[in-house]
């Protein structure tokens, strides 16, 4: 290395720098414009630049030649807008007064659904799409070589930048579009068409997103699920610029293009935890972002509140706790009916139960949407992976070990967390999560990197004067994990009927008066954050016993919103409801799986139509139904419900 | 020392002054209202008394200490009850739940996590003990959202008097309500202030109210308290008539 002050070396590095901000600007500006004005984090987002790319790479495809080039530079962000206008017009519109869950799930099911689609039309093999001859080559600058097709989008992104602030500071519409995402109500009141402005606005953000697609189609690849990778480094961007702030994108995306530009010189193992750190600094010193304000809290009057009365229906089973008997007998005499395949089935169903009901105490009880509890996952599993492969420590010493080391990293994260609400709470648990993952990923020497570990011995547990008790085999596992996870639920079924489960509930519908009963209500949801944390970290635990190997994989943050809709899909606002869902989804997944590759496609429809019909989830579906039923007929209600005031 | 003491508070809001120099006092037991034309400051008072806001110079003492400049749970738990003006209630839990989770947090039992809400047999009878002072014993199970405005407003009552305040800060307790429901609001809260010897200090624009069941008022405007003293002294203030009761109270 000539070092950093030659001037070639320098030159090059700072053009690849602008040219990946120049990347991000296009697409986070869309990002935080739609955020800006229609209040939704749009996951969705990176799914419409994978667009634009392949609809790059099929116009060049049809009409060769630089001519053929520039038309689908320009077609490809139009059909984006398109796509974009029909998303807002038949979905996203359906769901603006809902809350924010649903808007961030809706979003993300047009994920899992885009991604399939593309894979369907376009093939799963990554593309890449041929440049004309002029933008082929490369040009001297300075000594440095840089790529003609650099100079080009480090040209095109700020003219771009240039025209947006054109047309939202100096046209009349742009300064409608000011005007409204600064105070929708004002907006509203000024007789402004917010039906039509919202389709517009985000319609132009597909454009931006399109055309980011379009323009580095040809300097990357494109495949299906690169959306993904793209949305959570906009993410980022944004959050570090603050949430719906213009200005904030640009400083974003120059602070990430730089950052990721030095972090692969100086630092290339941790290239990739760099960001999230970055923007866990940022959130930790500035929780708004740098140039975002506080967003102001939705009134819960405005929200729906179509499943207001589900919690506290007469469908209580509380009066008749031995109801509880009988899917516990059904559990423990499984094995003796059914095969190794679906005791391995249910065991990884215990698993994912176990997790999601720990999640719900935090979305579902408290309220808070945290999209980085894989995380704790991983700190469980990690934890018995490594003490049992790299000493001779015991299962159960270890299992308990894991328990500890999440409970700790929940509370150094959750301290941070819980000073934000909303959206950008979730956000900084995606930081803090993608953060660890980077860690497992890269950290070689200690955790095996993206090798994970292989090969977890599971010893015997020695049971006081009774011998040993063998785990190994998948009938002993599933009960071991049954007893273990089925422990763990009740104790927190516990907790939700506790008197501490109902001052969460009360944070959750209004922290504002739940802190004017005298409640400290940022040390409650620290608490909760702790104890989702730490029984989602012992999910992690027996999911390595189990499994015996982890990768980091079960880290990332697509794991992360595995409890997220298994809480939806069940039921957000009842105790059993994340586990119908664990149930659900991963029943769905193994026979889908089996039966089609396309079980992304059929998960997000499956979401979708959640979202849009069934927000109450199943159970809470069922228990309306219940209760319909049971107040027609009253011997039954009173067989199995009693009216106890106190349930 | 006054039972609560506000002492030369001021608050401005970017370069707008909203409270300057405000002080009053109020004696243990006393009813109070704070009046003066919208935008006087008066929410701005109430939440600068209860912790909302840090003043920006200035004391507010309540029972001999300092409570200015400490977050609202720690102000409440000295014994200061606040209501909204806005209906600030836990719309979806029941009326029963309600009021629960407000005797629990005054126990200091809402720590406990292992033992079942239910089983705290005493709070139990006190929850119901509340809702029938506020007439709501017989609507315990219904889910607080479908309730009237009416009804919505005693449950916020019911809320705020379950934590035994011995200072109960309403800010307008009527507003939003038909004329019949105020009435009875407004004797229920007579009522409960008499019998548990609690102080009250209330804003409200209803001047028939005002006049009806104050002791002292206090009349604020544009931040500033320009008329202070008993309701005949303030029906007689040239001052207060000028800037803003002129046509309301004429005889």
């Amino acid at each position: 290395m000539t070092g950093f002050l030659d001037i070639s070396f320098l030159t090059v590095q700072v053009l690849s720098a602008l040219r990946l901000a120049a990347f991000l600007f296009l697409i986070s500006s869309g990002l935080t414009l739609i955020f800006g004005v229609l209040n939704i984090l749009n996951f969705a987002h990176g799914a419409l630049y994978m667009l634009g790319a392949y609809f790059m790479f099929w116009v060049t495809s049809q009409v060769t030649g630089p001519g053929g080039f520039f038309l689908a530079m320009a077609m490809a962000p139009l059909g984006v807008a398109l796509i974009g206008m029909i998303l807002e017009m038949g979905l996203l519109r359906r769901i603006y007064i809902q809350e924010e869950i649903y808007q961030l799930l809706l979003t993300y099911a047009l994920v899992l659904i885009i991604d399939d689609l593309a894979k369907i039309v376009f093939g799963a093999e990554y593309k890449s799409i041929p440049k004309p001859a002029f933008l082929e080559g490369a040009i001297t600058l300075f000594g440095g070589t840089v790529p003609t097709y650099t100079i080009l989008v480090v040209v095109i992104a700020p003219t771009v930048a240039a025209l947006l602030w054109y047309l939202l500071y100096r046209t009349k519409t742009g300064k409608v579009i000011r005007a409204t995402s600064s105070d929708r109500e004002m907006a509203d009141a000024l007789g402004i068409n917010m039906k039509a402005l919202f389709t517009l606005v985000f319609a132009f953000g597909a454009v931006l997103a399109g055309f980011g697609g379009a323009l580095a189609g040809p300097a990357r690849t494109v495949f299906p699920g690169v959306g993904t990778e793209v949305i959570i480094e906009c993410f980022v961007v944004v959050v570090i610029g603050g949430l719906g702030n213009l200005w904030g994108a640009l400083v974003g995306s120059l602070l990430i293009g730089a950052l990721e530009t030095v972090g692969i010189i100086v630092f290339p193992e941790f290239e990739m935890g760099l960001i999230y750190l970055l923007m866990v600094a940022v959130l930790v010193v500035r929780p708004w972002g740098l140039f975002g304000k506080p967003l102001k809290i939705k009134a819960l009057s405005e929200k729906n509140l179509s499943f207001e009365s589900q919690e506290i229906s007469p469908v209580h089973f509380s009066s008749r706790p031995w109801l509880w008997v009988i899917p516990v007998v059904l559990l423990l005499i499984f094995p003796a009916f059914a095969g190794r395949f679906y005791q391995y089935l249910l065991t990884q169903i215990f698993v994912a139960a176990l997790m999601a009901v720990a999640f719900n105490l935090l979305l579902g009880t408290t309220g808070l949407l945290s999209f980085g509890q894989a995380a704790f996952f991983g700190v469980g599993a990690y934890t018995v992976g490594l003490l049992l492969t790299k000493t001779g420590t015991g299962t159960m010493p270890a299992l308990g070990l894991s328990l500890f080391t999440s409970a700790v990293a929940a509370s150094v994260i959750g301290f941070f967390c819980v000073r934000l609400t909303g959206v950008h709470f979730a956000m900084l648990t995606l930081a803090f999560g993608q953060l660890i993952f980077a860690i497992a990923f890269k950290w070689y020497g200690f955790t095996g990197g993206d090798n994970g570990i292989q090969g977890i011995p599971v010893r015997e547990i020695p049971l006081a004067g009774l011998g040993l008790l063998d785990i190994g085999s998948t009938k002993s596992m599933y009960y071991f994990v049954l007893v273990v996870a089925g422990l763990a639920v009740a104790f927190l079924r516990r907790v939700r009927s506790s008197p501490f489960g109902a001052t969460l509930k009360a944070i959750r519908e209004n922290g504002q008066r739940a802190s004017y009963l005298g409640i400290n209500v940022t040390l409650y949801q620290w608490t909760a954050f702790v104890i989702a944390g730490t029984f989602t970290g012992l999910a992690g635990g027996l999911f390595a016993l189990m499994e015996r190997s982890i990768s980091p994989e079960i880290i990332h943050w697509t794991k992360s919103a595995d409890p997220v809709l298994m809480t939806i899909i069940g039921g957000i606002y009842t105790f059993v409801g994340p586990a119908v869902g664990a149930v659900v989804l991963i029943v769905l997944n193994s026979y889908i799986v089996a039966w089609t590759e396309y079980w992304a496609l059929v998960l997000g429809m499956v979401l979708l139509l959640l979202v849009l019909l069934l927000p109450g989830g199943v159970i809470g579906f069922v228990n309306e139904k219940a209760r319909d039923y049971l107040t027609r007929s009253g011997w039954i209600r009173r067989w199995l419900f009693s009216k106890s005031a106190t349930s | 020392m006054a039972f609560l003491e506000v002492r030369d508070i001021v608050k401005s809001f970017g370069g707008l002054r909203a409270l300057q120099d405000v002080s009053l006092s109020v004696e243990k037991g006393e009813i109070r209202a704070i009046i003066g034309p919208n935008g006087a400051g008066k929410s701005t008072l109430f939440n600068v008394m209860t912790g909302l806001l840090s003043p920006d110079s200035g004391e507010v003492r309540f029972d001999g200490e300092r409570i200015s400049g400490i977050p609202p749970y720690r102000v409440i738990r000295k014994g200061i009850g606040r209501s909204f003006q806005i209906t600030n209630i836990f719309p979806r839990m029941s009326v029963f739940e309600n009021v629960q989770v407000a005797l629990f947090s005054h126990h200091r039992e809402n720590r406990s996590a292992l033992t079942l809400a239910r089983n705290f047999r005493e709070v139990t009878d006190e929850v119901l003990a509340v809702l029938g002072l506020v007439g709501l014993a017989d609507k315990f199970d219904s889910s607080a959202s479908v309730l009237s405005h009416g009804d919505q407003k005693r449950l916020e009552i019911a809320i705020t008097l379950a934590c035994r305040p011995r200072l109960l800060m309403l800010d307008e307790p009527t507003a939003g309500m038909s004329r019949f429901e105020s009435r009875e609001t407004i004797a229920l809260l007579q009522k409960i202030s008499r019998e548990q010897g609690l102080t009250l200090v209330f804003t409200e624009h209803d001047m028939d109210i005002v006049f009806g069941i104050s002791e002292k008022i206090t009349v604020l405007q544009q931040g500033m308290v320009i008329a202070d003293g008993e309701p005949a002294e303030i029906k007689a203030n040239p001052e207060v008539r000028k800037a803003y009761l002129g046509e309301e109270i004429a005889e």
